[in-house]
């Protein structure tokens, strides 16, 4: 009498616990507003790689194979409004693990929302200092140190013959570029050079014809510029108009990008920058294949190229995938402390996080050469012969 | 009588909620709060008095500073920062006010839109206030603190207009809107009223920005003296219905609505449907959804085609 | 002090951009008494049409010119009599509220059509550069100057001595008087908002050559406009190249004596200083 709804009790409960639940990853990202040209890496990198993993089959939890399911929210370049994002998605739309939104002062703000809540939160987009130094417990970080990201650049610069002397160095009153430009700082006189030049300027600047002018006159032998890619746009430009020249320029931003030197056409040429990943096919990764082959991924996907915040976006959802395999669960807390011990090669590189939950990577520099971005010297010394020095504007 | 009563019945059922609602319904409500109290506080300047301040993004930005300096600087607890920041308000708004509320019309909007800027220019050269970077404030957990925090200053600036409605405080400032000399003219002390003014517009944002600086732990010189918050309390105020009591707090309420709804759903058109929102409110109900409320069943959709006729050149 | 002098004639010639950009801002509210706050907007569309008939058709920016400013002129006379002019004898505050949410709406019309990606105006010429007695003058910098300069006049000699510019500064100052003459109120002031965006469109077409452009550029360029517009006086075309000039003066001279950090302290604080000192401006009449 009982046998018939029994077997079916069983069977829906068999089926119930059969389909998988999908994991819930969420995001507020800037898909418009200033930041937007930026915001899109980020998008672009975490559906990249959430539908690569979904396509090999999930991520395996506890002996299940479970689908990652990805919300991304646009946060119109406004801060509070991401933060408000990030509290929407934690407890309206049931999401399971934050992925973080681009730039430093975003992250910084909506860490907060991750700890309040106690769901971690992975991010490729914020390098700055301050965010790893409050103690939290639920933030990551993909991108290495900011204070770091001029080091491999000055270690070459001991290198070159003749080695530069003097150095000017500029930057934007933001959270990340003033984190690079202390540290730049200490780097640049532990090599026992000069700093000519050591100038902030406000975020968004578009005109540097005062700072150029200083520069033509104190002649220093390079200029290190930390800034975001519109800044770095102008001051190129505006330094081939002023015949401003320098044996060796180097940029944190900008020159990475495909976008940027094809709008500078050949004046992007000579110009210096760093980067934590670079397309290489020994960069061997489970997803997939290795960096060069998720480049071309990544191209004939969207159309345009990768650079380290897309290849850093899909690390850490390639991140979260490892931590919650090793979890065994989709519990936050235990999620958040199989993170803290990752350790494992991805095309983005080893993922291994500090105790203050920050990656430790080298920046290799590279330089443009003939609207091509070639590296040229890494933690092993050089790679390529760097274009040194620079010839002036009015000889190229 | 009754009236209070149920006065009293809406405002234990606000404050309720809480206890009541998800989260993320919760954290909606102190956002339009919070907007609909910045909405009130500009209502003393610019609906009673008639003055359109595009600086009460000062004082809400120098709220939050008081209150983010205060406790990250000097490690001294909420409340006296919160203080901290409503003094340093008011005592701009009285010395900036005096040279500032000299100007009439357009000037002293472009005046009070240049002193925000100026705001944002000099603070992001302070040290003690994080420069450029900004100030990470300690986090505090649960939103129900925040909540009640804006519901009780929302109930305390509308109170202080209803009270202005109905004081002799309040019909010098709505003498000095309709026609300042004429009030100069018959004794009316309008610079100190005007000041006044200004001042209690400005403490009032300031108690925002104080409160919302803890909420969101994390404020630097760019989102913190931000116009379009400006802009938005004027919408607000005005869409409700500049000069009323509660026109300011309705105009909020719908406006934060509709907006959270859109950003949320369709988040990337929900910038540009805002402007279109402001656009169309301008042109079809000039004065505000209280006027709309009252003339609407008398006279229907003839209404908004009246607005256009009494406004058009 | 040859770093002087090249800061001071960097400052100069910007000035000459930053003139033309405030141009039609000034004539607008002086004229029309209207603040348009999405005056920034109407200079980043006047860089995006010179921007894609740049791309597109290999417009020389220069040449594109006269079709930017028509463009913006349809654009501005559209806007006027079909929006600004349905509200105009409202409130006061209600233009500043409505052209807020104008500027709002291109600003996204703009990010949707032509995507955030900044762009750059690059023809072959624009990172050339005469030296002239030790200061090196971009040659972008020179033409941007010097058309915004010719323009200017241009249009303080329309003002003062056209029929258009006599019917426009009647209705300025008196409607009524300005109707009985035969002065048609609604298409003076469309052609007054137009041109006030045509020359907006022209700077823009200009700033893009100096500048990248994006469609966020606007607010900032806007308020710099209200500076240089209030320095200068809203009286007078010719007010307008002197602020201008001042501020781009200024603006070098704080970079380099106080600090790049301070610029927007110094000249927004002019912005406010002028304000309550002398509203009609340095160069403008007390009335």
């Amino acid at each position: 009498m009982l046998r018939i709804p029994l077997t079916i009790l069983a069977l829906f409960l068999a089926l119930a616990t059969a389909y998988a639940q999908d994991i819930q990853l969420g995001a507020s990202i800037q898909l418009t507003g200033p930041e937007a040209n930026i915001g899109r890496y980020y998008r672009d990198g975490y559906e990249l790689a959430v539908d690569r993993i979904n396509a090999q089959g999930g991520v395996k939890v506890g002996g299940q194979a479970h689908k990652l399911a990805l919300k991304i929210l646009d946060n119109q370049s406004d801060v509070n409004l991401c933060v408000r994002q990030y509290v929407q998605l934690v407890t309206q739309d049931k999401i399971n693990l934050l992925l973080g939104s681009y730039a430093s002062n975003y992250v910084l703000a909506s860490s907060s929302v991750a700890e309040k809540y106690e769901v971690p939160m992975l991010q490729g987009g914020g390098a700055s200092d301050q965010i790893f130094s409050r103690g939290y417990k639920y933030i990551f970080g993909l991108l290495p140190v900011a204070s770091q990201y001029f080091g491999s650049t000055v270690d070459m610069m001991t290198r070159l013959n003749p080695a530069p002397k003097t150095v000017a160095l500029l930057y934007a009153d933001d959270a990340f570029d003033t984190a690079v430009a202390a540290g730049t700082r200490k780097d640049i006189a532990a090599a026992g050079l000069t700093a000519a030049i050591d100038e902030r300027y406000s975020n968004n600047a578009s005109d540097f014809s005062t700072l150029l002018a200083r520069i033509k006159s104190a002649r220093p032998d390079a200029v290190l510029v930390a800034g975001h890619e519109t800044e770095v746009l102008n001051f190129i430009r505006q330094s081939k108009s002023l015949d401003v020249n320098a044996k060796l320029s180097a940029f944190t931003v900008g020159v990475q990008s495909a976008d940027f030197r094809k709008s500078l056409g050949g004046d992007a040429d000579y110009g210096y920058g760093m980067t934590p990943w670079l397309p290489l096919a020994s960069a061997k990764d489970a997803a997939f294949g290795d960096a060069g082959k998720f480049a071309a991924d990544y191209k004939a996907r969207f159309g345009y190229e990768a650079d380290y915040h897309g290849a850093a976006a899909a690390a850490v959802v390639q991140a979260f995938a490892k931590a919650l395999e090793k979890a065994g669960s989709t519990d936050p807390k235990a999620v958040r402390n199989a993170i803290a011990k990752l350790d494992f090669e991805s095309q983005y590189g080893r993922i291994r996080f500090s105790d203050t939950g920050q990656i430790s990577l080298p920046q290799t520099v590279v330089q443009v050469q003939k609207g091509e971005l070639v590296a040229v010297f890494g933690s092993n010394g050089f790679l390529v012969k760097p274009q040194y020095p620079t010839p002036e504007w009015k000889q190229r | 009588m009754m009236r209070a009563a149920i006065w009293a019945v809406v405002l234990a059922a606000a404050a309720a909620v809480p206890w009541l609602a998800t989260p993320t319904v919760i954290q909606f409500g102190i956002n339009a709060l919070f907007l609909a109290a910045l909405a009130q506080a500009w209502n003393i300047i610019g609906g009673y008095t008639g003055y359109p301040s595009f600086g009460n993004s000062v004082f809400y930005g120098l709220g939050s500073y008081g209150t983010a300096v205060a406790m990250v600087q000097f490690d001294w607890p909420f409340p006296v920062g919160l203080a901290l920041g409503a003094l340093i308000a008011v005592a701009f708004a009285v010395l900036l006010g005096l040279p500032v509320l000299r100007l009439r019309g357009h000037y002293f909007a472009i005046a009070t839109l240049g002193l925000a800027l100026v705001m944002t220019a000099i603070v992001s050269n302070l040290p003690i206030a994080g420069s450029n970077i900004g100030l990470v404030l300690p986090l505090h957990r649960g939103d129900a603190l925040f909540y009640e925090l804006a519901l009780g200053l929302l109930a305390a600036a509308t109170f202080t207009v209803a009270w202005i409605g109905k004081s002799r405080f309040g019909y010098a400032l709505i003498a000095i809107r309709e026609d300042e000399d004429a009030a100069g003219s018959i004794g009316v002390n309008t610079t100190l009223y005007k000041v006044a003014a200004f001042a209690l517009a400005g403490f009032f944002s300031a108690l925002v920005g104080g409160i919302h600086a803890y909420w969101i732990t994390f404020i630097d010189p760019e989102s913190s003296f931000d116009i379009t918050i400006n802009v938005k309390m004027i919408i607000m105020a005005v869409f409700g219905g500049p000069g009323s009591v509660l026109g300011p707090i309705v105009g909020a309420l719908l406006l934060s609505g509709i907006s959270e709804v859109l950003a949320s759903e369709i988040s990337t058109l929900a910038a540009l449907f805002f402007g279109i929102v402001i656009v169309v409110a301008v042109v079809l109900m000039p004065r505000g959804l209280a006027h709309v409320a009252r003339w609407f069943p008398a006279v229907g959709w003839r209404y908004f085609g009246a607005n256009i006729r009494a406004n058009k050149l | 002090m040859a770093l002087f002098g090249q800061v001071l004639v960097n400052g100069i010639l910007l000035g000459g951009l930053y003139a033309l950009m405030a141009l039609g801002l000034a004539l607008v509210w002086g004229v029309l008494n209207i603040v348009n706050l999405a005056h920034g907007a109407f200079i980043m569309l006047g860089a995006y049409v010179a921007f894609y008939l740049f791309t597109l058709l290999h417009l020389d920016p220069i040449l594109a010119l006269p079709v930017a400013m028509a463009v913006l002129f349809a654009l501005g006379y559209g806007v006027q009599r079909g929006i600004l002019g349905l509200i105009i004898r409202g409130p006061m505050f209600n233009t500043l509220l409505i052209t807020f949410g104008l500027d709002v709406v291109f600003t996204y019309l703009a990010q949707i059509a032509f995507s955030a990606d900044f762009r750059t105006l690059n023809p072959g010429y624009a990172g050339a550069n005469v030296l002239v007695a030790g200061v090196t003058l971009p040659l972008v910098n020179i033409l941007a100057g010097g058309i915004a300069v010719a323009l200017t006049v241009a249009v303080w000699l329309m003002l003062g001595y056209s029929r258009l510019g006599r019917a426009i500064r009647a209705a300025s100052q008196n409607l009524t008087a300005a109707r009985l003459y035969g002065v048609e109120p609604r298409s003076v002031y469309a052609l007054t908002f137009g041109l006030g965006a045509g020359l907006a469109g022209a700077a823009g077409d200009l700033y893009g050559l100096v500048s990248q452009i994006n469609p966020y550029i606007g607010a900032t360029l806007t308020a710099k406009c209200f500076v240089i517009s209030i320095i200068g006086g809203l009286d007078s075309a010719l007010g307008v190249i002197a602020g201008g000039g001042i501020l781009g003066i200024v603006e070098a001279l704080t970079t380099l004596y106080i600090g790049p950090t301070y610029r927007d302290v110094v000249s927004f604080g002019l912005l406010v200083v002028v304000l309550i000192v002398r509203p009609s401006g340095l160069l403008g009449r007390t009335t």
